[in-house]
């Protein structure tokens, strides 16, 4: 009986929801347009520099907190107390709200009141003021600091787990060999470290491309529309200003751009089981 | 490979100190006096004070009522536990048998879900809810909700089942014990640990959505995290409010992660952070 209800109920559910999809692709703008809706997405420049936003956006904040992460899972690998401790206060900033996030950061990035900017002067970093949201650089910089604040411990945690998961033997194999620390690292840990960094990409990838929260509150694509990305500007087409078609349109671009994700997905998080058992 | 453990012990140290401001600065000016609460250089030394938390559950914040607020993020998200823990179990009992043919596929399928972008979603969500009438209600967000959790969920229960030796069910299956009891009896009591991640990690995922709370609500199913942004606006910020506001959304949410530890990372990727 289980059985039935699964098989039925269960891909009802997401039948449903791909119907949806369909529904909105032509059928709901009233008159039967064709591809017009499409037409107008690749030929309007600013919404194709939202899709280019979104990507760079994407592959700045997987690569950062890649690189962060490993750095940090390395230092995490060993199991001491000290570690335990801070791989579970890493994790706190996971939980977090991404809304509330934004909105805390948005209140520490204040020129008059924030902390940054008291701490940085302080500091002797910087000599006045600045206002982060109110310039194209500094905004996208705060922006990438959210994600990478919230987000680095994910990879890291990961990666610890990967590193902790490996055999003794080939380092001790490396250390007669007379191998140097970076060799080592280079040629052993990166290696057998591989399908996990795979994971941890690809989940931060799809995780990524579905960001909203983080821009919306800190940002809300400004200024002007320096970091309007795809998922805003679908928000805004549809919601605000009700023009379904296009939204759709655009909402179907995505979607091919990270379908295009799914054979990578299937293959490492699939196999993954494998890892599982 | 000293040299290497000294520098990224280094850096985690510090990349803990900076991980933990923002924390630092929400629950610190939560609880500082209306003076304080903007003081520049920011007041280390205060006398803490419960006035914001107290006028925000009273509803005297001047904005919506916070308490309310709350209440339609423990209904919302409760709601979506529960639709999706009696979804995923018998699905991920389903996909966990040798019988049924295309479980990969299957599988597969729900993995793929997973990648689904919300943003793509809520347009017509959006449009079938204005049609049938829900737009500010709970059950436009309670389902969504479910399904954006139901691929996680299936995988974690699915690895569970997985993972208990196949000589349980030979043994229970002499003993004369037909399907529905093995699945009581024997399945459902030793994967209970998992159905429990499972549910604490959609009750984080639902009681942190964002999208679909700001564009399917507007007062009377609004939640917390939508809420607490009317506190600031071109008229300025009230920090006192925002802070214990946010701290009151969080609070939970941190107990949580306390809770499942590592559990939550394995889950939320499908099983690699163990």
């Amino acid at each position: 009986m289980l059985l039935l209800v699964a098989i039925t109920a269960f891909p009802a559910i997401y039948l449903l929801q791909a119907s949806f999809f369909d529904f909105t692709l032509l059928g709901d703008s009233r008159d039967f347009v064709a591809f017009d809706n499409y037409l107008e997405v690749i030929s309007s420049s600013s919404l194709r520099s939202s899709i280019v936003k979104m990507v760079g956006f994407v592959v700045a904040v997987v690569a950062l907190e890649l690189a962060i992460g490993l750095v940090l899972a390395v230092g995490l690998a060993k199991r001491t107390w000290f570690n335990q401790v801070a791989s579970t206060m890493l994790l706190l900033p996971l939980a977090i709200t991404p809304a509330v996030s934004a909105l805390v950061f948005r209140q520490l990035l204040n020129p008059n009141f924030g902390w940054v900017d008291h701490y940085l002067r302080a500091l002797g970093i910087m000599d006045r003021p600045l206002e982060w949201l109110s310039h194209p650089v500094t905004a996208w910089m705060s922006i990438i600091g959210l994600d990478v604040w919230q987000w680095t411990a994910f990879v890291a945690l990961i990666l610890m787990a990967g590193l902790q998961a490996m055999p003794r033997e080939p380092y001790e194999a490396a250390v007669v060999d007379g191998a140097s620390d970076l060799q080592i690292f280079r040629f052993v840990t990166l290696p057998m470290l591989r399908p996990f960094i795979g994971i941890a990409v690809v989940l931060r990838v799809i995780q990524a491309f579905k960001t909203f929260d983080s821009f919306k509150v800190l940002t809300d694509g400004g200024p002007t529309d320096s970091t309007e990305i795809v998922n805003l500007v679908i928000h805004r087409i549809a919601l605000q200003s009700f023009r379904i078609g296009d939204a759709a349109a655009l909402g179907i671009v995505l979607l091919i751009i990270v379908s295009a994700l799914a054979p990578l997905v299937l293959r490492l998080l699939g196999s993954n089981e494998g890892v599982a058992r | 490979m000293r040299a290497v453990r000294i520098l990224s012990k280094g850096m985690l140290v510090v990349y803990l100190g900076l991980t933990l401001v923002p924390f630092l600065f929400m629950i610190t000016t939560a609880f500082k006096p209306g003076n304080l609460a903007q003081a520049i250089p920011p007041a280390w030394t205060f006398e803490p004070t419960l006035e914001y938390f107290r006028a925000l559950l009273l509803g005297q914040s001047g904005a919506s009522d916070f308490s309310r607020l709350l209440l339609n993020s423990v209904i919302v998200t409760f709601g979506a536990t529960i639709l999706t823990i009696v979804l995923a179990t018998p699905a991920a009992y389903a996909l966990s048998l040798q019988s049924f043919r295309s479980r990969k596929r299957v599988s597969m399928w729900i993995l793929s879900t997973y990648m689904f972008p919300p943003i793509v979603a809520v347009i017509p969500v959006f449009i079938l809810a204005g049609d049938l009438r829900l737009i500010d209600t709970y059950p436009v967000l309670i389902v969504p909700f479910a399904g954006f959790a139901l691929p996680i969920a299936v995988w974690i229960i699915r690895g569970a089942i997985l993972e208990l030796p196949e000589s349980i069910d030979e043994a229970a299956r002499i003993d004369g014990a037909n399907n529905w009891e093995i699945v009581r009896h024997v399945v459902l009591p030793l994967t209970a640990p998992a159905i429990a991640t499972a549910a604490i990690i959609t009750a984080l995922l639902s009681w942190n959505e964002f999208l679909f709370a700001l564009s399917l609500t507007r007062s009377t199913a609004k939640t917390a995290p939508v809420g607490v942004l009317e506190f600031t606006g071109l008229f300025g910020t009230q920090w006192g409010f925002l802070t214990a506001g946010s701290v009151l959304i969080v609070a939970p949410m941190l107990v949580i992660t306390l809770i499942l530890r590592r559990r939550l990372v394995e889950g939320l990727s499908f099983g690699a952070g163990k």
